[in-house]
């Protein structure tokens, strides 16, 4: 048995790096050590249950060449991804507006706050046979879908980020006679903007997760359908993997995006510490 | 004080506070918070509101400004009955109500923001941030300062207006000792050359003295007008005088504490 050593070895080696240069191991050789060791496993595990049917790490490898090749993954990528803006964008220009509305003002919020509530709690997932009802199989019910998913979290931020603004700046604002519509872009917009891009971040991660779930189901193109159809001819279970991989780079890479809406100066208040 | 006393009490009020009070419902019970307040304040005036915390000098000050209602009893200024904020009348808050999300100069321009002649608008907002020694944090925001400097901005923002009043609810309460005594000797500085009436409630007998041409002692649940002991010293005052130890002797007296320890 050699591996023993080699672990302890390996070990030291790290001990004696990480002294040296302590943010080089903790930013890149920590997380490459812990993803080494996950591929590992997973090969080990491939060797041990002897399976012919799970992909190891180098038949995924393999199989990202044959959906680059087949064409399958840019024209599917960009299904899923064509649906996931247009849900979101239409979502985002719903749902802000009416957070703001709805939070600000008592007498709607009273009025909208249980419809919201209510319906919040509803998987997107669960509106699969409505959406494929009205907008039969295609785009039309995927954009659905994810505007669904997308319009509560970011509408709930939004009512969130707007009841929190604080009183001294609701008085300043009446102060110096700021009111109606130059109140919402004024004040209640800016002052809810950090937990709207919160909950946009949220919303975006959602939607995500649901339209790979929705194309499985109800949709004949995009990454989801891509995990179904690759199961179903021949239970391509390499091409299973590889899709997976990409759902998830491309979820980091939205997420990435996203995240530089927090770098603006308007908002950075709301997210260091006072 | 000599030009100033030449003028008929009916014509130097600024702020008639008349029979006010107020008195919140919690869980059903009526809670007196103010009772039966009565004031009147000179245009130009300086008047410090001082009480201990929970008398209502807060409330108070709120009540004037027009934010909150009183339960009974009017404020005029002017002879014009209060019915809200008014941008004539500026607030200054003690936990910063400059907005976070906007630069210095923006917040200093936000109640110039209708001015029409853009050039003007612009020649204000400098002079004013100059004023309160922010030169060079135009473009900074509220986050990047400290608190001192916020609070700066705060003063900016109200004085960039003109208003007539000033209101201030313990502006400095949340800087260090020393801090606030460069704050207060500027605020003297601003208030002698740009002639403001100024509200300023604190709980702080030194910085009562300090600043206030009368100080106005309130006594706690429900709260109420002690007295009102007259400073009349010339500014900058002396912390060391014997008129200023006799001042404060009295006040400590009128709020009940016991301060030789």
């Amino acid at each position: 048995m050699v591996w023993p050593f080699v672990v302890i070895a390996v070990a030291l080696v790290v001990h004696g790096v990480s002294r040296r240069w302590p943010d080089l191991v903790q930013q890149i050789v920590m997380p490459l050590g812990v993803a080494a060791i996950g591929v590992a496993l997973w090969q080990i595990g491939c060797d041990m249950s002897g399976t012919d049917i799970f992909p190891t790490p180098w038949d995924t490898v393999l199989a990202f060449g044959d959906i680059i090749e087949s064409d399958r993954l840019l024209g599917d990528s960009i299904a899923s991804l064509y649906r996931v803006t247009w849900g979101f964008v239409l979502a985002t220009m719903c749902a802000v507006p009416v957070g703001l509305v709805v939070g600000w003002s008592t007498r709607s919020f009273w009025a909208m706050n249980p419809i919201i509530q209510g319906l919040r709690p509803i998987s997107p997932i669960a509106w699969i046979p409505i959406a494929i009802l009205w907008f039969g199989i295609g785009d039309g019910a995927g954009v659905f879908l994810i505007f669904l998913s997308s319009f509560f979290p970011i509408c709930v931020g939004t009512m969130a980020g707007v009841r929190n603004i604080s009183l001294v700046h609701q008085r300043s604002a009446a102060n110096f006679g700021v009111h109606g519509f130059e109140l919402m872009r004024r004040v209640v917009l800016p002052g809810a903007m950090p937990q709207i891009i919160t909950s946009l971040r949220i919303a975006l991660g959602v939607a995500w997760l649901v339209i790979v779930a929705a194309e499985m189901v109800g949709m004949d193109s995009g990454l989801g359908y891509l995990i179904n159809d690759a199961r179903n001819m021949g239970s391509r279970y390499d091409l299973v993997v590889a899709t997976m991989i990409v759902i998830g780079l491309i979820g980091i890479v939205l997420d990435l995006l996203i995240r530089r809406l927090e770098t603006f100066e308007e908002v950075k208040w709301g997210y260091v510490k006072q | 004080m000599g030009v100033r006393e030449a003028v008929s009490g009916a014509e130097r009020a600024k702020v008639v506070v008349e029979g006010v009070s107020k008195q919140f419902t919690r869980r059903g019970e009526a809670l007196p918070v103010l009772a039966d307040v009565d004031l009147e304040v000179h245009k130009g005036e300086f008047l410090c509101i001082l009480g201990p915390s929970g008398c209502g000098k807060s409330t108070l000050l709120n009540i004037i400004a027009g934010f909150e209602k009183p339960s009974t009893g009017r404020v005029t200024i002017e002879g014009e009955v209060v019915r809200g904020p008014d941008p004539r009348r500026v607030f200054v808050f003690q936990e910063y109500g400059i907005f976070p999300w906007a630069s210095v100069w923006d917040n200093v321009a936000l109640g110039l923001r209708r001015m029409t002649d853009k050039g003007e608008q612009h020649d204000i907002v400098q002079k004013t941030i100059d004023l309160v020694g922010l030169s060079g944090f135009e473009r900074s925001y509220p986050r990047e300062l400290s608190g001192g400097m916020k609070q700066r901005v705060e003063v900016a923002r109200a004085l960039a207006v003109s208003p007539d009043v000033i209101y201030m609810d313990e502006p400095f309460g949340a800087l260090d000792s020393l801090t606030r005594l460069t704050m207060r000797s500027e605020l003297i500085r601003i208030w002698e050359s740009e002639e403001k009436t100024i509200l300023f409630v604190t709980h702080d007998v030194d910085e009562s003295i300090q600043l206030a041409e009368r100080v106005v002692v309130m006594s706690a649940r429900p709260g109420r007008i002690a007295d009102i002991v007259e400073v009349g010293l010339p500014h900058p005052r002396d912390l060391g005088s014997p008129e200023y130890g006799r001042i404060k002797n009295r006040l400590y007296e009128l709020l009940g504490v016991e301060h030789s320890v």
